[in-house]
C-alpha cells in the first residue's frame, strides 16, 4: 500500500478514535437498563450479578441476625477460605481444559493419586518440598498421557478420562490399600500451604495467585487466544497455523497438575490422605466451570467465570449449612444451579449462532 | 510470466485417480473463476494449491520459482491465502484476535499488546472496502453475518500481502446484497493488484467479475477461455456437457 494511501488511513482512524473518544464521554449516562443489559451480555456477566446479589443478600441477612446466620463471623469466613482452593484449583485446570474443547474426568482421581504418593514420599523420609514437585510432576505426565491416547487415536476425551478416573482411583488401592496415610512434612511446608497471613490462609493466598497467573495466561497471552481458537474452531486454528494438538496436550497437562496441586492444598490442611476423597470432585469442578459459563463445547468461557463458579457453589453450601438444612437440599441445589446456568448459556450460544 | 501456475498436475488417492494432467495459471491483477461440477476436481486442485494435499507428479509454481507446499503454511508464505466458508475465522474470539491469530503481536515472554493489535485491526477494517455494520474490531466474529465474515477473512489476507486467494464457493451462504459487496471487494483487490481464484458452482457470479475461466470435468481442465471470448450460455454448455 502507498504511502499516501496509508496517510488516508491514519487520518481515518484518528477520526475514529476521536469518535470512540467522544462515545466513551457519553456513555456513563447510560441508563440503568442498558448498564445492567451490557454487564449481562459480558463474559461472566449473568454470573457476576448473580453472585454479587446472593453476596449482598448474605450480608445483609448476617448484619440483620448476626446469632441466627453467623455469615460474617470469622469462623465461618475461615472455613469458606479453607474449603474453596481444592476444589478451585481443580476447576482452574479442568476450565481451561473445557475452553480447549476437551474433558478430563480423572482428575479426582489423580488428585488423590498424586497425594497419596507424595505423602508416602515424605513418610519414608523425603522432604516435602521435594515430595510435592514430584506429585505435580506426575499430575502433569498424567494429564500428557490423556491427551496422547486422545489425539493418537482420535477417541472422545471423555471415554479415554473415564478410562483414567477408574484406572487411577484402583491404583491408588494397589500402591497403599483402604487405609488413610498420615501426612507430616516439615513446618515451613505446612505454613506455606495451610497457614495464615494477615488472617487469610495461604491456600486461599494460592488460589487468587494462581486465578491471576491463568487470567493473565488465557485472556493476555498468546497461549490462551490459541487455546480459546482451538476450543473454538479447531480448523480454522489449523488453517492459520496453530499447532491446535500441541495446544490440547498442554491444556491437558494443566488440568493434570493443577489436580495435584489441589492434592498438594487438600492434603497439607487436612494433615492425611483419604483414599477414597477425589471420588465425585471431577464432576464438581466441571459444575464450577458450567455454572462460571464455559460451553461443554470448548472455546467460550473465562477466568473469571470459573472463579465465581467455585464461589457461588461454595457460598450457597454455606447458606445452607448455616440454616441447617439437611444435605439433600445440597446437591438438588447445585443441580437446579447447573441446569439453570446451561439453559443460560445455551440461549447465548445459539443468539450467537443465529445473528 | 504467470504469478501462480500449475504444471501437467497428477493426484491419485489409492486407486482413485483425482486430477490428470492438470495446468492452468492465474496472472497478475487477474481474477479467474474455476468452474465445474460436484467430483470435477475443484476441492482437491483448492487443496493442492493451499498446501493440503501434495500432487502425485507435476508442480506448482510462483513467480516461475517450483513450489514444494507442505502445509498451509508454505502456501501462504508464498502468498497465497484460501478462504474457506466454515474455517476461516474463529466465533468465539474478537475481530482483532482473529485478524492476528497464529501471527499475535507479542513482548518477549508472549504476552498480547492488545492495544497495538486493536489499532491495526482498525486500519485493516478500514482499509477493505467498507463492511457495513463492524463498528469495533472488538466485536465477536461470532456475531457477524456470512458477509462480514468472509469481508473480514479477505481484508486479513490483503492485511499480511497475499497476493492470490482462492476464495472457495464464496457466495453460497450470501444473501444478494452481501454476494455484491463480495464481488466489489474481489474486484477492488484485482485494481490494488492482488488476484483472485474463485471456485464455485454459480457461474452468474463468476461471469460477474471473472476475466477468465477454467472449466474442470473428471479431474482436468477442459476449456480455458478468456471473458471476452465466450458467452455465459457456452459457459453453462461447457460446465453441463462435458
Amino acid at each position: 500500500m502507498g504511502v499516501r494511501q496509508s496517510d488516508v488511513y491514519c487520518d481515518n482512524w484518528i477520526q475514529n478514535v476521536t469518535d470512540m473518544t467522544h462515545d466513551r464521554a457519553v456513555a456513563p449516562r447510560r441508563s440503568a437498563g442498558e448498564w445492567l443489559h451490557s454487564l449481562l451480555s459480558m463474559p461472566a456477566g449473568a454470573i457476576l450479578l448473580l453472585f454479587l446479589v446472593v453476596q449482598l443478600g448474605c450480608i445483609v441477612a448476617g448484619l440483620l441476625f448476626p446469632d441466627d446466620f453467623r455469615y460474617l463471623s470469622s469462623a465461618n469466613m475461615g472455613i469458606m477460605m479453607r474449603s474453596v482452593p481444592v476444589l478451585g484449583c481443580l476447576a482452574l485446570g479442568a476450565g481451561v481444559l473445557m475452553i480447549a474443547g476437551e474433558f478430563d474426568l480423572s482428575i479426582g482421581s489423580v488428585y488423590t493419586l498424586t497425594a497419596v504418593i507424595m505423602a508416602l514420599l515424605v513418610g519414608v523420609g523425603v522432604d516435602a518440598f521435594i515430595a510435592a514437585p514430584v506429585g505435580l510432576l506426575i499430575g502433569a505426565t498424567i494429564g500428557l498421557g490423556n491427551g496422547f491416547l486422545t489425539l493418537k487415536f482420535n477417541l472422545p476425551s471423555f471415554i479415554v478420562t473415564l478410562g483414567g478416573l477408574l484406572f487411577w482411583r484402583g491404583a491408588v488401592l494397589l500402591i497403599n490399600g483402604a487405609v488413610q496415610v498420615r501426612f507430616d512434612p516439615n513446618p515451613v511446608f505446612n505454613a506455606l500451604f495451610s497457614g495464615t497471613i494477615f488472617g487469610i490462609n495461604a491456600a486461599f493466598i494460592w488460589f487468587i495467585a494462581l486465578c491471576l497467573v491463568f487470567w493473565a495466561m488465557l485472556h493476555r497471552h498468546r497461549l490462551g487466544n490459541h487455546i480459546f481458537a482451538t476450543g473454538g474452531n479447531r480448523a480454522a486454528a489449523t488453517a492459520i497455523g496453530v499447532n491446535t494438538g500441541r495446544i490440547k496436550m498442554i491444556a491437558f497437562a494443566i488440568a493434570g497438575f493443577m489436580a495435584a496441586f489441589a492434592g498438594i492444598l487438600a492434603t497439607t490442611r487436612v494433615g492425611s490422605v483419604q483414599p477414597g476423597q477425589g471420588a465425585g470432585l471431577e464432576l464438581q469442578a466441571i459444575a464450577a466451570c458450567v455454572i462460571g459459563g464455559l460451553s461443554l463445547r470448548g472455546g467460550r468461557g473465562s477466568i473469571l467465570g470459573v472463579f465465581l463458579g467455585v464461589m457461588l457453589i461454595f457460598t450457597i453450601t454455606d447458606v445452607l449449612l448455616l440454616m441447617r438444612a439437611p444435605g439433600f437440599y445440597l446437591d438438588m441445589f447445585i443441580a437446579t444451579l447447573i441446569v439453570a446456568a446451561s439453559i443460560f448459556n445455551h440461549g447465548l450460544d445459539r443468539r450467537g449462532a443465529e445473528s | 510470466m504467470s504469478l501462480l501456475e500449475l504444471h501437467n498436475i497428477n493426484k491419485t488417492f489409492g486407486p482413485l485417480k483425482a486430477l490428470t494432467d492438470l495446468s492452468f495459471t492465474v496472472g497478475h491483477s487477474e481474477v479467474v473463476g474455476l468452474l465445474g461440477d460436484n467430483g470435477a476436481g475443484k476441492s482437491t486442485t483448492v487443496n493442492m494449491i493451499s498446501g493440503i494435499h501434495q500432487p502425485s507428479s507435476g508442480y506448482i509454481s510462483v513467480d516461475g520459482q517450483r513450489q514444494t507446499f507442505a502445509n498451509r503454511r508454505d502456501s501462504a508464505e508464498a502468498g497465497i491465502e484460501t478462504i474457506y466458508q466454515n474455517t476461516a475465522l474463529v466465533d468465539c474470539l474478537s475481530i482483532s484476535r482473529n485478524i492476528f491469530l497464529g501471527r499475535e503481536l507479542t513482548d518477549r515472554f508472549g504476552f498480547l499488546d492488545l492495544k497495538k493489535m486493536r489499532e491495526i485491526a482498525m486500519q485493516v477494517l478500514e482499509s477493505a472496502v467498507h463492511i457495513s455494520g463492524i463498528d469495533s474490531p472488538d466485536k465477536m466474529v461470532g456475531d457477524l453475518s456470512g458477509g462480514q465474515k468472509q469481508a473480514v477473512a479477505i481484508a486479513r489476507a490483503v492485511f499480511f500481502k497475499r497476493r492470490v486467494l482462492l476464495l472457495d464457493e464464496p457466495t453460497s451462504a450470501l444473501s444478494v446484497r452481501e454476494t455484491e459487496a463480495l464481488l466489489n471487494q474481489v474486484l477492488k483487490l484485482k485494481a490494488e493488484g492482488v488476484s483472485s481464484v474463485l471456485v464455485t458452482h454459480n457461474l452468474y457470479h463468476a461471469y460477474q467479475v471473472c476475466d477468465r475461466f477454467v472449466i474442470m470435468s473428471h479431474g482436468t481442465k477442459v476449456f480455458d477461455v478468456a471473458k471476452a471470448d465466450t458467452t455465459i450460455e457456452e459457459l453453462t454448455q461447457q460446465v453441463v456437457l462435458t
